[in-house]
């Protein structure tokens, strides 16, 4: 027995072990689709012991009785504390952490931690736009950040999209903002140098989107001033997705659908438009013969819907596989992409293949490099569009329903065929099926860098960057189109065209970086920074005529090689810049920043201009008074002020010049092209911006606020010179443009769970005014009209302003157009112009509403735009009063005057009659509009289900985009603009293509 | 700052490495900072020898054509020689007698007329400081200019009227400058033409370069206009004679005229395919004409070819499927797409010196110089002995033969006879329409010019 005793007590000892402690187990999930997780830590509160989850998400855990909660926590994931009860099995789902407040901010020259941002700064990461059909990376923009309007000129695929921040600063100069893709500031306007009536390219098309990583938005003084020089319009930073520590994952994605016009003009057929040319015939004179010699035959059988003969359903597919992963050593990420979409107008259509590649490599503790790489090459296949006569789109809504695209044969109708239509209408279905027009463009972004640590808080680093982009339009217009058959003075017998064009920018950017802490509660970090940039441009281009027929298409076979050039042309950055930071205590921050740039756009004596910034944050929920406020999780208010410049009006321009010309009788010749100003300048933004970040509920709710003023000087001008000078206007720096604004970000999680619903809401206030200028004298842009021109730029008004006669209705007595007689001098003329409107909205922005339940998602997604007016410039063609009968009419025409008596406000019908169709209020309308922009219904399936088949993600969505518009306008859709691009001359619409709408399949597979 | 650029380039010289990174790829400073355009040179270097001299003085006649074009639609298609047929504003604003200050077409051939200005009076300033220049070639640079100065002012003085009258670059004072009297300025174009007198080639490659004779016959011109006839013919007779001119005679047939450089021509523009005249903004004639037919020849002047042109109907054609609406069918052809535009031909000699003895009474003189010109259009003979219908036959003969070369405004106008004739033709002629106006933003941007619009706009 002596020997059981032990025994015994130790048994004893083992149970009274056991009543005291518990076994705990339980299953970690995530709370959004419910899978298990993997490594989550669980620990014991106040002990340093604890659990990981298994392969299944399973725990087991001994408390002892004192024990009273466990923590769960995992790197993503809001941690939670638990508190135990006694019970013996503990499930939890762990939530996503959303809190935006610690996401990091690539600033461009660094990489800081958002609580520690001071200046105002938007992210747009890939997620918000990785399943949108987006063309190019200034798409993604589109109603998802603050303070950012992005305008797609047209429906043209790979078309020119406008993009501002904070409004437009620069009357002459270039209002769009520096985009720095990885650390290279890239091409981000037209590159083709050809004209198709307004239908510009655009260089960000040439970049896939789903290569990016993220977007950071630029808006402050504090967060510019880094780009100094270039940053007066905002600044949008590019990052491409990198690789990661993880096991490589493979990922392929695919889109495909179609794509159709929103919808279509409203144009009158054969017999209502022959009634009414013959109306205005005989009110012109009634002794004019109504009949329209050589028409009236065709008409009885020819009615042609213009419109459906130039446009089709076209397709849309795109495939990308990529790979990302890495160790700890190297980190890698490369990608491949097609895509190929068709415009809906017939032979456009742009295709595009990309390559990216990036790679992270520590050789050693203290030594890093990489490179970054992006190569693309696209097929941009274009029609001629807009205000040109030959345009396909504008020809079809001129073209009268009497003439027919094809013969009796079936064939399309040329030049010297009969009945074709000649000038200015021609055939427009053979203006975009015939000519080739083709741009070609190869685009290459590359960059190697090395990092290197000699001490811990000291970092060295320097960056080779191009920017690449080789342009070749090859472009042949045979004889049966209007350049290379109908107008002999230009081409008679083809008509071809062969231009390349380059565009690069070389950049070295070498920084130094020193973090230094005095102790925990004093942090100081420095950055200085020397950067050198050269842009070249290079181009060249041949034309020729006189082809032997049409089977002869290139210039080797030309009759004539007439016209031909080859250019060239540097300009070139050097710079400085330099970056203090400060925080004390971790709750009040400062920012000082500056840079100081040479720029060759300016004469040696005003070559160099520094541009400071300063900027202070307090996070206030760092403060004892909040630390234990259970609602408000972050709360920073942040103030900058400080000055940035704009230095984008072309190469010297301060220089006077003489330039050769034509020469006459065999003669070379020298013309006087500019007048000099020495003086000439950058523009100077001074900016002051106060706003505040706040997130409550453990980040379920969040907002951004940014109020801002801006006051941009030193305007660089063209100031209109007397012609009696020889010169129409000279270079200059003159004149004040003011922006103030507000800007509102909410972020919200409305229901968690089951179903859980996110909410992002943006919206934008800005009030542009132009303060003064060289004269009092007005600036006059836009089309020419009888009172000068549609646009006027003039201190008091915004930019984007309207110009013309104010009309006030149609007399029932005459049906004669009523304009106000603005200077009272009892007729109606050039000096009767006054401000009829505007293209600047009173706030626009943008909706996002996901909604997610098991795996299944929708997203919605409107965007908006509120008070901002448009030209319908189309109508004073197609509603034109009898100004002319060479085009065809919209069906409002039909409610003309007729009788006296007619109460309407569509003036009569009469022939040449110039009064009744001039540029008025008349054709100005509302362009306000609520657009549902995408809306996408999405699949994941379930981890077990892809586990099955050894994959990590699969998914299925179906997305619409552009699926209905409300908006007042009488146009087909009210964002367009004719003139891409322009800042004093917006908002107009003059036979541009409207958007289109999309439905499409998309599919991601993750391996 | 200079200072921190020189600090760094020692910095960068001390550590070649960096130096050969930065400054080897890009090389330094100057060049990123001061590149040379490729495509202009500067003030100081356009005209520092007689070499560069040339350049300048040839861009000159680029001026000239530009001028030439348009002036011929003022001078048609303000009065019934041309009408519009399209939908550009400026040309239905000509066309309906209803121009705007703002019109396209009138500031068009102000700015022109004033850019040919500028290159005139900088190298009147400009090219007596060369050292190298020979007197006789400076003396023939200057008879350039100034006879392009005086051919500028001709053509804007019957536009537009009293004028701003420029005679140097400075941009200051040309900025605002106030409008001479007519009168003035025709005075300053004697000037500058009687200084021209004598100074240039009597015989020049071809008559697409200023000639003796082109200055002889716009002095003719110019008499002719101020109604000195004595004057008028006597320049008249010395270009017909030969007299230090060369040696002009009058095509057989008038198919030949309208070829380039053909015998009786004087002066002409000259246009090669390099000037692309569809795509370029200064007018190309054939291609409003033609091409896109913006603008067709009236009926009235088209009843006028038919009856009484003889070979000159071969301007203008017909073609019936074009005459729909209120298009009347007709074609302006006598402009090709590269052809040279007449500007003095040696037929308008002999009609301003018909004009210029009917009006001295020297009657059988003036009646054998228009039976000359229609003779050759193969049209009869007229035999006339009253003074007054000889000049109305002499009228009505400048403007067949003359049709379509910018002359038909202005005759009626210095022969007062634009009412009349107009008035017949539209009831929207006016006061207004015997002056185009000064453009709109000359109003605007030249405080001398406000309110000195030109009456009726």
């Amino acid at each position: 027995m002596k020997h059981l005793l032990p025994l015994v007590f130790v048994f004893a000892f083992l149970s009274t072990l056991h009543a005291q402690q518990r076994a705990v187990t339980g299953r970690v999930t995530s709370a959004e689709d419910g899978t298990p997780l993997i490594g989550v830590t669980v620990l014991i509160k106040g002990k340093s012991v604890g659990a990981i989850t298994d392969l299944d998400g399973k725990y087991q855990i001994n408390l002892a009785p004192q024990d009273e909660a466990l923590i769960f926590s995992f790197v993503g994931y809001l941690s939670q504390e638990i508190p135990v009860n006694n019970r013996p099995v503990i499930n939890v789902a762990l939530e996503e952490d959303i809190k935006t407040l610690t996401e990091v901010v690539i600033t461009g020259y660094q990489t800081k931690e958002k609580k520690n941002i001071t200046g105002s700064i938007v992210s747009v990461a890939t997620e918000k736009f990785a399943e949108m059909p987006l063309m190019g990376v200034d798409q993604a923009l589109q109603g998802q950040a603050s303070g950012v309007q992005v305008v797609q000129s047209s429906g043209t695929p790979g078309g020119g999209i406008m993009v501002r921040i904070r409004g437009n600063s620069s009357i002459s100069g270039s209002n769009r903002p520096l985009f720095i893709l990885d650390g290279i500031p890239i091409e981000d306007g037209a590159l083709s140098s050809r004209s198709f009536g307004g239908q510009q390219d655009n260089a960000l098309a040439t970049l896939n989107p789903n290569d990016i990583q993220s977007i950071e938005v630029l808006k402050d003084a504090s967060a510019k001033a880094m780009y100094g020089s270039r940053a007066a319009n905002g600044v949008v930073v590019i990052t491409t997705k990198r690789g990661s520590t993880d096991k490589t994952k493979i990922n392929f994605r695919m889109q495909a659908g179609m794509i159709e016009p929103v919808d279509k003009l409203d144009l009158l057929n054969s017999t209502e438009l022959l009634d009414l040319f013959q109306e205005a015939v005989v009110n012109q004179n009634p002794e004019n013969n109504p009949e329209i010699a050589g028409v009236k035959g065709v008409t009885d059988l020819v009615n042609t819907d213009w419109i459906d003969a130039v446009s089709r359903t076209a397709y849309l597919q795109e495939y990308q596989l990529s790979a990302q992963g890495g160790s700890n050593m190297t980190k890698f990420y490369v990608s491949g992409s097609y895509r190929d979409e068709e415009g809906v107008i017939h032979n456009n259509q742009f295709t595009r293949f990309t390559g990216t590649a990036t790679l992270d490599h520590n050789a050693s503790e203290k030594l890093r490099f990489g490179l970054n790489l992006s190569a693309a090459r696209t097929l941009n296949k274009r029609i001629k569009g807009d205000n040109f006569l030959d345009g396909v789109y504008s020809g079809a809504l001129q073209s009268l329903p009497w003439f027919s695209p094809y013969d009796e044969g079936g064939g399309l109708i040329a030049p010297g065929d009969v009945g074709y239509a000649g000038f200015p209408n021609f055939n427009p279905l053979a203006q975009a099926i015939e000519p080739r027009f083709d741009t070609h463009t190869t685009k290459l972004v590359a960059g190697i860098f090395a990092e290197y640590e000699p001490l811990s808080n000291l970092v060295f680093k320097t960056k080779f960057s191009i920017d690449d982009n080789q342009v070749q339009e090859d472009q042949f217009e045979p004889s049966t189109t209007a350049i290379g058959g109908f107008l002999e003075s230009v081409g008679g017998q083809g008509y071809g065209i062969y231009s390349t064009s380059e565009f690069a920018t070389l950049m070295n950017t070498t920084t130094a970086a020193y973090n230094y802490s005095i102790n925990k509660d004093h942090q100081l970090s420095f950055l200085a920074g020397f950067e050198m940039l050269q842009r070249t441009s290079r181009s060249s281009n041949v034309q020729g005529i006189l082809f032997p027929s049409d089977d002869f298409t290139y210039l080797t076979s030309a009759g004539l090689v007439f016209s031909g050039s080859s250019f060239k042309v540097n300009s070139g950055l050097v710079s400085f810049f330099s970056e203090v930071n400060y925080r004390l205590k971790d709750k009040y921050l400062f920012t000082l920043n500056a840079r100081y740039d040479g720029s060759s756009r300016f004469g040696r004596d005003k070559r160099y201009g520094f541009f400071p910034a300063f900027s202070l944050g307090w996070r206030v929920s760092e403060e004892p008074f909040l630390q234990n406020n259970r609602i408000i999780e972050e709360l920073k208010l942040r103030a900058s002020f400080g000055y940035t410049g704009n230095e984008r009006i072309g190469n010297f321009q301060f220089l006077e010049a003489w330039a050769s010309s034509t020469a006459y009788n065999n003669l070379p010749t020298v013309v006087p092209v500019n007048l000099a100003n020495t003086e000439l300048q950058w523009e100077s933004t001074a900016e002051l911006n106060v706003g505040f970040d706040l997130s409550l509920y453990q980040g379920r709710l969040s907002v951004t606020t940014d109020v801002y003023h801006m006051e941009t000087s030193k305007l660089l001008f063209g100031v209109t010179l007397p012609l009696t000078t020889g010169f129409g206007s000279i270079q200059g720096n003159i004149g004040k443009v003011t922006n103030r604004g507000i800007e509102l970000g909410i972020n919200a999680r409305v229901i968690e769970t089951p179903l859980t619903w996110d909410l992002n809401l943006n919206v934008s206030v800005n009030r542009n005014k132009v303060k003064e200028m060289a004269t009092d004298e007005p600036i006059f842009s836009g089309y020419q009209t009888s009172t000068n021109s549609t646009h006027i730029v003039t201190p008091g008004q915004a930019l984007g302003t309207f110009w013309g006669l104010k009309f006030l209705g149609v007399d029932p007595a005459t049906g004669d157009a009523i304009y106000d007689d603005f200077n009272n001098d009892g007729q109606i003329t050039e000096e009767d112009g006054q401000i009829i409107g505007n293209a600047q909205p009173d706030f626009a922005g943008g909706l996002t509403s996901t909604f997610n339940f098991k795996g299944l998602d929708l997203t919605v997604f409107f965007q908006y735009s509120y008070g901002n007016q448009i030209i319908n410039f189309t109508n004073s063609n197609l509603l034109n009063s009898g100004q002319s009968i060479e085009t065809n009419q919209v069906r409002k025409a039909l409610d003309r005057w007729q009788k006296p008596g007619d109460i309407t406000d569509v003036p009569r019908y009469e022939l040449d009659n110039t009064f009744n169709n001039r540029f008025s209020s008349r054709f100005v309308e509302d362009a306000s509009y609520l657009r549902l922009k995408t809306l996408t219904l999405g699949y994941t399936l379930p981890k077990g289900f892809v586990d099955r088949y050894k994959l990590s993600n699969a998914r299925i969505y179906v997305s619409a985009s552009n699926l209905f518009t409300l908006s007042d306008y009488s146009g087909v859709d009210p964002e367009v603009n004719t003139f891409d691009g322009s800042t004093a001359s917006q908002g107009m619409d003059f036979f541009t293509l409207p958007p289109v709408k999309m439905l499409l399949v998309g599919i991601n597979i993750g391996l | 700052m200079k200072n921190v650029f020189t600090l760094f380039r020692q910095f960068t010289i001390q550590l070649p490495l960096i130096g050969a990174l930065l400054c080897g790829n890009f090389a330094c400073e100057e060049s990123v900072l001061e590149p040379k355009p490729v495509d202009r040179i500067t003030d100081d270097l356009v005209l520092k020898d007689v070499g560069s001299a040339f350049n300048v003085v040839n861009g000159l006649y680029r001026n000239f054509a530009n001028l030439s074009a348009i002036n011929i639609i003022a001078g048609d298609m303000s009065a019934d020689n041309l009408r519009h047929n399209g939908t550009f504003t400026q040309y239905i604003e000509i066309g309906t007698f209803n121009m705007s200050a703002s019109n396209g077409s009138a500031s068009a051939l102000w700015g022109t007329m004033y850019g040919m200005m500028f290159t005139v009076n900088f190298l009147i300033e400009g090219l007596p400081q060369l050292d190298d220049i020979p007197e006789s070639l400076l003396n023939e640079f200057l008879a350039t200019a100034r006879f392009f100065r005086a051919y500028g002012y001709f053509a804007g003085v019957n536009t537009y009227g009293d004028l701003p009258l420029v005679t140097s670059t400075d941009v200051e004072a040309n900025s605002e400058i106030p409008r001479t009297p007519a009168n003035e300025v025709l005075q300053f174009v004697e000037e500058d033409l009687l200084f021209a007198l004598n100074k240039l080639p009597t015989d020049p490659d071809n008559s697409g370069m200023l000639s003796n004779g082109a200055v002889k016959a716009l002095l003719a011109r110019y008499y002719l206009y101020r109604q000195d006839w004595t004057k008028a013919e006597q320049y008249a007779s010395e270009i017909i004679n030969g007299q230090n001119t060369a040696n002009y005679n009058l095509e057989s047939n008038f198919v030949d005229v309208l070829s380039d450089f053909s015998d009786e021509s004087i002066l002409e523009v000259v246009y090669s395919a390099n000037d692309n005249p569809g795509t370029s903004t200064n007018f190309g004639l054939n291609n409003l004409f033609e091409s896109r037919r913006e603008i067709i020849p009236r009926n009235e002047i088209i009843f006028e070819l038919q009856s009484n042109g003889g070979s000159r109907s071969q301007m203008i054609e017909f073609d019936a499927a074009l005459a729909v609406g209120n298009d009347n069918g007709w074609t302006v052809t006598r402009y090709g797409p590269f052809d040279n535009v007449q500007v003095i031909r040696l037929a308008e000699i002999y009609l301003i010196r018909a004009e210029a003895r009917a009006q001295q009474n020297k009657l059988q003189g003036g009646l054998s110089d228009l039976n000359r010109i229609r003779n050759r259009a193969g049209v009869p003979a007229l035999n006339l002995d009253n003074k007054n219908r000889l000049l109305t036959a002499i009228e009505e003969e400048r403007r067949v033969e003359l049709a379509f070369e910018g002359h038909r405004w202005y005759d009626l106008k210095r022969t007062n006879r634009d009412d009349a004739v107009m008035s017949a033709v539209t009831s929207n002629w006016t006061v207004k329409n015997k002056l185009w106006p000064v453009p709109q933003r000359e109003i605007s941007n030249n405080p001398a010019l406000a309110g000195d619009q030109n009456p009726g706009y």
